[in-house]
């Protein structure tokens, strides 16, 4: 602080150049953090990081290669979950029936592959063929016959787990292709110098279960090439312009020409593939398609969660994906840290809600800092 | 081309444009209802090649639905529009601009989030090939010179509009509809918004545009003293209708005024009128129960 106040050639510490600058102290740390703050993603970063330092800091096998494994189920879906959702937050509207497609699409998928006899990866495609028809026709709703799209997707969040029901009978299934072999294979052993040979047992999976979802991390390079794909389109490509500018100003983007109906429809069909997607995964990692609402609800909640944690307006004109990964691996970290913290499991989403309005506090301020940092700058 | 400029020769009075073949838009006859309120009843104008025509009327005369139709934002009714003597049809805003209309509303259409050169390239981006990622620089650069070109100061063109004062958003929403290749510019109400300094930007670049002449401009504006600066011909829409139509040179404000003024005390008594004459029938009413 001190040297840059002594520097004469800097004006303008917020515009920074970065390179050849030579301060007598370190770059100081405030400085990272203002670079930071002025991403829309940073406040959520620094939230994030304070959680996971917590954590590390008050037990001892946070920071570890196992525990890292345990944490991605809790955040790898609802960071896919998340970015589709996302896009339809932006437009300023909501879809809840990502819970719905997300139960309906494994008991669809077990029914392609059972009763039908499709195959794995047809049933896959048929699968979200449907659940995009799905979010297409949420699109149509609210776009075309312009109900609002809380009440729209709520009914076909009703809907479709209802559904899901009458078409499970309410009872869980093997997924299909998750299937675990076990082989015997001899293994050979050094003890005392002598080698023995000793028969033991090996759990597989298919290649099928290792792409979608079985696989230790099959979710989260799932969920980062998603993430990054969909930040690209939403920040580089026509479609994602057209997203903000009917989020930002529905009308404007209209007289401008931009067809704003297809441009809806068209991120509601995203919206719901994802969806489906993260139902297929999670059916094949647990390696059961389970007909229950209640868990489907609560994720689409996490998921929603997620996507505002992660800086996504609700009322839309902004958001981003990456934000929406980094408030999913809040999320993620919370759970994860407070079962290892010991936390009672009766206490646990009173202590998930409690922190999220504490991070929610910190992000909006931290929000209102950066929005300041650079109207000054 | 001329038989359909001959074909249909409006026989309101003063209202009648003179159409000519040189004509780059006629509206016949067009009429435009909102559930019970009559917009527009039945406007004819026409506007020549380098013109600039200016529209006048006052609020809910219709000059801004007639914008919106002629830009094809909305649908008229009945009626019948020519672009160089053929039947113009627009189904949509992007197809007027294929037919090189474009336009500036009244409520600006720009997207607040978005940056000053988004907002100049919304629905023309400019885009990388093979893949179509947005070519922000060139869209940048482009946006830069166009800015430069016409005059307008904008001191960052990649902050969000929503940052920039209201004569610096009417003036990005001006850019937008001079930086492209349309030979037909609707200005609704250009210089709402604007302080002096930038008003007179503002109509130095309408000024220069005619210059050129290359674009037709169709303008509403309220100040009579700019109509008469900038225009070269004025309508006046009165209750749905065109109620004058001459080169600004045979009027004057004064003249304007009186117009305006006329409809308004006519409209007065009628009021009044009507008042009476309901008041009456209350009071019959009263008597007879």
């Amino acid at each position: 602080m001190a040297s840059a106040a002594q520097s004469p050639a800097q004006s303008d510490p917020s515009a920074g150049s970065g390179g050849e600058e030579h301060h007598r102290s370190l770059p100081g740390g405030r400085e990272v953090l203002n670079r930071l703050i002025a991403l829309r993603e940073g406040s959520i970063i620094v939230v994030t990081l304070i959680t996971a330092i917590y954590f590390a800091a008050n037990t001892s096998s946070f920071f570890t290669g196992a525990n890292f494994e345990t944490l991605l189920p809790y955040f790898a879906p609802f960071a896919i979950l998340a970015a589709g959702e996302v896009f339809v937050m932006i437009l300023g509207e909501i879809d809840l029936s990502i819970g719905a497609m997300y139960l309906f699409a494994p008991i669809l998928f077990y029914k392609l592959d059972s009763s039908v006899g499709l195959g794995l990866v047809p049933g896959v495609i048929v699968t979200l063929l449907v659940c995009m028809a799905v979010g297409a026709l949420n699109g149509f709703f609210v776009a075309v016959v312009e109900i609002n799209s809380f009440v729209t997707t709520l009914a076909t969040l009703f809907c479709f787990e209802g559904l899901a029901l009458i078409v499970s009978h309410g009872t869980p299934v093997a997924t299909p292709g998750a299937a675990v072999h076990t082989t015997e294979v001899a293994v050979k052993h050094v003890v005392n110098g002598h080698t023995i040979t000793l028969q033991e047992k090996v759990n597989h999976i298919g290649t099928f279960a290792k792409i979608f979802g079985g696989g230790t991390y099959s979710e989260l390079i799932w969920a980062v090439a998603i993430v990054l794909i969909l930040q690209v389109v939403l920040t580089f490509t026509r479609w994602g312009l057209y997203t903000v500018a009917i989020g930002s100003n529905k009308l404007g983007a209209s007289e401008a020409g931009v067809r704003v109906k297809l441009v809806m429809i068209r991120n509601f069909l995203l919206c719901a593939l994802t969806a489906g997607l993260v139902g297929i995964f999670e059916a094949v990692r647990s390696g059961t398609v389970q007909p229950d609402p209640a868990g489907a609800n609560e994720i689409l909640f996490l998921a929603v969660a997620a996507g505002v944690i992660g800086g996504t307006l609700l009322t839309g004109g902004s958001g981003t994906v990456v934000g929406a990964l980094i408030g999913a691996l809040f999320l993620g970290v919370l759970e994860d840290g407070l079962v290892l913290q010991g936390v009672n499991a009766n206490y646990k989403l009173f202590y998930l809600g409690l922190a999220i309005i504490v991070a929610m506090t910190a992000n909006v301020y931290v929000g209102r800092v950066r929005r300041g940092h650079v109207g000054s700058g | 081309m001329s038989e359909v400029a001959d074909a249909q020769a409006p026989q309101t009075g003063v209202v009648g444009p003179s159409s000519a073949p040189d004509d780059v838009l006629r509206v016949e006859h067009i009429a435009k209802r909102f559930g019970p309120v009559t917009a527009l009843r039945d406007v004819n104008l026409h506007l020549k090649k380098g013109e600039v025509l200016g529209l006048l009327g006052d609020n809910g005369a219709g000059k801004s639905t007639l914008i919106k139709i002629i830009c094809g934002f909305q649908k008229q009714d009945a009626g019948k529009m020519f672009i160089h003597g053929e039947l113009y049809e627009p189904r949509s805003v992007d197809d007027a601009r294929a037919h090189g209309i474009e336009t500036v509303y009244q409520d600006l259409a720009l997207i607040d989030e978005l940056s000053v050169y988004h907002n100049l390239f919304l629905r023309k981006e400019r885009v990388h090939h093979p893949i179509p990622l947005l070519a922000n620089r060139q869209m940048k650069r482009e946006a830069r010179t166009a800015l430069d070109e016409i005059g307008i100061n904008i001191p960052r063109i990649d902050v969000a509009v929503a940052r920039l004062s209201g004569g610096q958003r009417q003036a990005i929403a001006v850019a937008r509809t001079v930086n492209s290749d349309a030979d037909i510019i609707l200005l609704d109400e250009p210089l709402a918004a604007m302080g002096a300094k930038e008003g007179a930007q503002i109509l130095d670049l309408v000024a220069r545009l005619k210059a050129e002449g290359k674009v037709s401009i169709i303008m509403i504006l309220h100040n009579y003293v700019h109509v008469l600066e900038a225009c070269d011909r004025v309508s006046m829409i009165q209750e749905g209708m065109i109620a004058l139509d001459k080169p600004t040179a045979e009027t004057s404000v004064e003249e304007l005024t009186d117009i305006v003024v006329n409809e308004y005390r006519r409209a007065r008594e009628a009021a009044h009128v009507a008042e009476a004459a309901a008041a009456k029938g209350t009071a019959n009413g009263g008597a007879a129960g």
